[in-house]
């Protein structure tokens, strides 16, 4: 079984590799990590700030749009080319398949947001540093007291591990799109469809918690209301939940019993979506 | 007496609904068909009659509405029932990404082969084929009759007991149909069993040992090659090098009898065989 799914995980991984569109969107969100250093010259607090501002948004959203297209063609593309024919022929059940191409976008996005969070660290301890030592030949005149109040003031507002958490929290959401982009293109009937269908339920993610907060205060929340709000709760997964960047760069710490709760969060939307992925391509006439 | 057949299709029945209209589609009714180990059995029909249903709901692929499908006496929408079983799909695509080799290791570790068994299994199968020196291009560089080798050579990465081919030379040449022949000749005499589909008539004649004709859903016509195509009160002698003479004389004693001599004329060869012949180097 492990064999299979590795095989099929390996293959959608070449698979995506290969293709430009990966390369485009990597190469983008590199470059605009690495151009925000130039986009702000003003205190070193607003420039760590906008940094890490920039930088965590780029990772969110081309993760995001990575999870989506990268997921988007892989079935209905097997079912058009009838690969999936050839595949499924062999002694392998369809959940391994599954969960095989969906394993391979996975480590996918692991990779590419590896390599960025990677970037980010890099430019930002360079400019760090940077301020650092210039700092120190500023004040060298200075007496060290001072010296050393300025240099931990700039180390103040340098990364800590908590990026890691959000780093991590922009992994799962992409986790979570992967999955439902999965299980949408298990009964979509061309690619596009599935794209569109997840642009909207990327912005209906993002804002349904806002909405839900917002008519669940109002008094007159009648149970329509309250009805409606749980069922778009439960298709569509809050997205904005696994956004710790705004804590990040306000630079308020992140308790870990937060990002468990978030990390349970994703794995739960990940399972659910995965196995309505799996009911729906098993009922799948190929 | 069903398990001890490599293929048992029993009352099979398949229904498309027609989304959004109270009709549905028919694509088989009470199919009954038995293929038995080590032979060669030929699917023909026209377009549309339930040949490629047939092959997938053998295979696994699509779920019947009615009726069982075994494959050596499992039931084929078990996963095992696939375990010696190799396909090749009308006009097969495959992942253009990957060369013919990775192709074939793919498909392996599919069938869990263990590292020493792909490299023998891939070496042996791109040699079958004769892709060998096109091993490391990428499949996209490859010509209709190249990805229907590859195709071939998948389906038989697992060294499988049943091969299940819907239309293997659709699209090649004649050449190239011609080695697919001359392999099903083969697989036939290694006693694996052949389940194929083909538009190709003479093709199926010159190969199968059994054919069923399938028309609308349903099996028309089923039995050994010999028996359905004899024409049962006529008779054929094929002479070389004989004179005009002899031949006047067979007719004459042909006239004598109760027989009657109903065409005389030159023997003639295939096109395929004109063709072949032309265009081998």
């Amino acid at each position: 079984m492990i064999k299979r799914i590795t095989a099929i995980t390996a293959n959608t991984l070449t698979e995506l590799t290969r293709q430009k569109v990966f390369y485009v969107l990597l190469i983008f969100a590199l470059v605009l990590i690495s151009s925000s250093v130039f986009l702000a010259r003003f205190s070193f607090q607003q420039e760590f700030q906008i940094l890490k501002d920039v930088s965590l948004g780029a990772m969110s959203i081309f993760s995001s749009l990575l999870a989506i297209l990268a997921t988007a063609r892989l079935i209905p593309q097997d079912i058009e080319d009838r690969t999936i024919y050839t595949i499924l022929a062999k002694p392998i059940p369809r959940w391994e398949y599954l969960f095989g191409r969906l394993l391979g976008v996975l480590v996918l996005l692991a990779i590419s947001i590896a390599v960025m969070a990677l970037l980010f660290v890099s430019v930002f301890h360079a400019r760090e540093q940077t301020v650092l030592n210039e700092t120190t030949r500023q004040l060298s005149a200075a007496p060290q007291e001072q010296l050393r109040d300025a240099l931990d003031a700039v180390r103040a507002n340098a990364l800590r591990h908590d990026v890691f958490f959000a780093v991590a929290a922009i992994f799962l959401k992409a986790c979570v799109l992967a999955a439902l982009t999965l299980f949408v293109s298990t009964f979509a009937t061309t690619n596009l469809f599935t794209v569109f269908v997840m642009i909207a339920v990327y912005f209906i993610g993002h804002l349904q918690a806002t909405a839900r907060e917002f008519w669940l205060t109002q008094q007159s929340a009648g149970w329509l209301t309250k009805s409606l709000l749980a069922i778009v709760a439960l298709i569509f997964p809050d997205l904005q939940a696994f956004n710790l960047a705004d804590e990040v760069v306000a630079g308020a710490a992140i308790a870990l019993a937060v990002f468990t709760k978030i990390g349970l969060l994703g794995i739960f939307y990940v399972v659910i979506y995965t196995l309505a992925a799996t009911f729906a391509f098993y009922g799948k006439e190929l | 007496m069903s398990d001890s057949a490599a293929v048992a299709v029993e009352r099979l029945t398949k229904v498309f609904p027609v989304p959004f209209r109270r009709q549905s589609i028919v694509a088989l009714r009470d199919l009954n068909l038995r293929v038995e180990p080590g032979e060669v059995y030929g699917l023909l029909g026209p377009n549309g009659s339930g040949k490629s249903t047939t092959l997938k709901i053998i295979l696994g692929l699509v779920s019947p509405t009615g009726g069982s499908t075994k494959i050596f006496g499992r039931d084929s929408s078990l996963v095992e029932s696939r375990q010696s079983v190799g396909f090749l799909p009308e006009n097969p695509y495959f992942y253009k990404f990957l060369t013919g080799e990775e192709t074939l290791r793919f498909f392996g570790k599919l069938c869990r082969l263990n590292a020493a068994q792909l490299n023998e299994r891939v070496r042996e199968l791109l040699e079958l084929v004769g892709l060998t020196n096109a091993r490391h291009q990428r499949l996209s560089t490859h010509s209709k009759g190249m990805l229907q080798r590859i195709g071939l050579a998948q389906a038989l990465i697992n060294d499988p007991k049943l091969v299940v081919l819907d239309e293997p030379t659709a699209g090649v040449d004649p050449a190239g149909s011609r080695d697919i022949r001359d392999l099903i000749v083969d697989l036939k005499q290694r006693g694996v069993t052949v389940l194929l589909s083909s538009h190709l008539l003479g093709q199926v004649q010159e190969i199968c040992d059994r054919v069923g004709i399938l028309a609308k859903g349903a099996l028309v016509r089923e039995g050994r090659l010999a028996d359905l195509i004899a024409i049962e009160n006529r008779s054929e002698l094929v002479l070389e090098n004989a004179p005009e003479s002899l031949l006047n004389e067979i007719e004459k004693l042909a006239a004598n009898s109760e027989a009657r001599v109903v065409e005389r004329r030159r023997s003639t060869t295939t096109l395929e065989r004109l063709f072949l012949d032309a265009t081998k180097e």
